[in-house]
């Protein structure tokens, strides 16, 4: 009963995946349909239409192990040895320099806005 | 029937894969050890050294690939249970992924211009920023490549949790909510691990920045693309 209920749990997933894949051919939009569905669920929790008790279980279980389930698109780089051994490294460090940039620049940002509300608050 | 035997196969190796990189990573948690980056490196050389081709092992991992989509759907929980601290820090942490968002848009495709890559990359390095499935998402919709994102994202997940915490020292970050943002916004769920080592309200700020900067940047890379 127990493995019965977290796979309705988890078809409900499916099932918000494909109103938003719906929705995005339907308008045309470019925001992923997967990111709809996402968003969609989200504004029905928040507005209390479903409870988060009833999917819970199911949908904490796939979370746990959310790498696994990118592994085979990661894997796909195997065709791209070749891009990796060339130009394509600095790429790599592109990606690193830009982190670096995103976390300082966001971090300050928001220590800045943090202690100004303290600072208001004493 | 020969094509049943080698999905089932190459599902039953990536699972036993990813289960014992698991173990590993619980005894030894260092980024390079991580599940995803150790499973997918034993993956990527089987491949290699058996010659088999990647059309072959997606034969069962696209069995895997399927919930990708409902992945992210799922990624709604986890953003509900954090609304009492959206709520509370709301404008602080807006302004913060707001920023760290295009940061990231911009300063990678930024990169990927100044040497002269092809264009393809540059849709391909813009979602770089966000928790895999998300940016899979994205950079499908994009026109980018796929398999080329999950290896950037998972540089700069590995990347953040690693030098991160050196960024936030030298930036003089103080508030543990700046800290989380900063890790959570730039790399993801990886980062978010780190985060939760310096500290509770680190790591929670951390896992719902990363949702939310996923939520931002899917609208603003469409945006951006279209505009360069």
């Amino acid at each position: 009963m127990k493995y019965i209920m977290m796979l309705l749990q988890i078809s409900v997933l499916f099932l918000f995946y494909y109103i938003g894949m719906f929705i995005q051919n339907y308008f045309s939009l470019v925001i992923p349909g997967s990111l709809i569905g996402m968003l969609l669920l989200f504004s029905l929790l928040v507005l209390k239409v479903i409870k988060l008790s009833w999917i819970r279980d199911g949908i904490d279980i796939l979370l746990k192990d959310m790498p696994l389930f990118f592994i085979p698109v990661t894997v796909g780089v195997v065709q791209y040895l070749d891009f990796f051994y060339g130009k394509g490294s600095i790429v790599l460090i592109i990606v690193v320099v830009s982190t670096l940039l995103v976390i300082a620049l966001s971090s300050w940002i928001t220590d800045l806005m943090l202690r100004k509300e303290e600072q208001a608050d004493d | 029937m020969i094509k049943l035997a080698i999905g089932v196969a190459a599902v039953t190796i990536t699972i036993l894969l990813y289960v014992i990189t698991k173990l590993i990573y619980m005894k030894k948690p260092n980024p390079f050890l991580l599940p995803i980056f150790l499973s997918t490196a034993c993956l990527v050389l089987l491949l290699v050294i058996t010659d088999t081709s990647y059309q072959t092992y997606m034969i069962g991992g696209q069995w895997i690939d399927f919930f990708l989509g409902p992945i992210v759907v799922s990624l709604a929980i986890p953003l509900y249970r954090q609304l009492s601290l959206i709520k509370k820090y709301l404008w602080p942490i807006g302004a913060g992924i707001f920023a760290g968002s295009i940061t990231g848009i911009l300063s990678g495709i930024l990169g990927v211009k100044l040497f002269h890559f092809e264009d393809w990359l540059i849709q391909t390095v813009a979602a770089k920023s966000v928790t895999a499935p998300i940016a899979i998402s994205i950079t499908e919709t994009a026109g980018g490549n796929i398999s080329l994102v999950a290896v950037f994202v998972m540089t700069a997940g590995i990347s953040g949790a690693m030098f991160g915490p050196l960024v936030l020292k030298a930036c003089r970050i103080r508030h543990p909510a700046a800290k989380g943002l900063g890790i959570g916004t730039a790399s993801h769920a990886i980062g978010t691990a780190k985060a939760l080592e310096i500290g509770e309200l680190e790591g929670a700020v951390s896992a719902l920045s990363m949702t939310i900067t996923a939520i931002v940047v899917s609208f603003l890379v469409p945006l951006v693309l279209l505009w360069i």
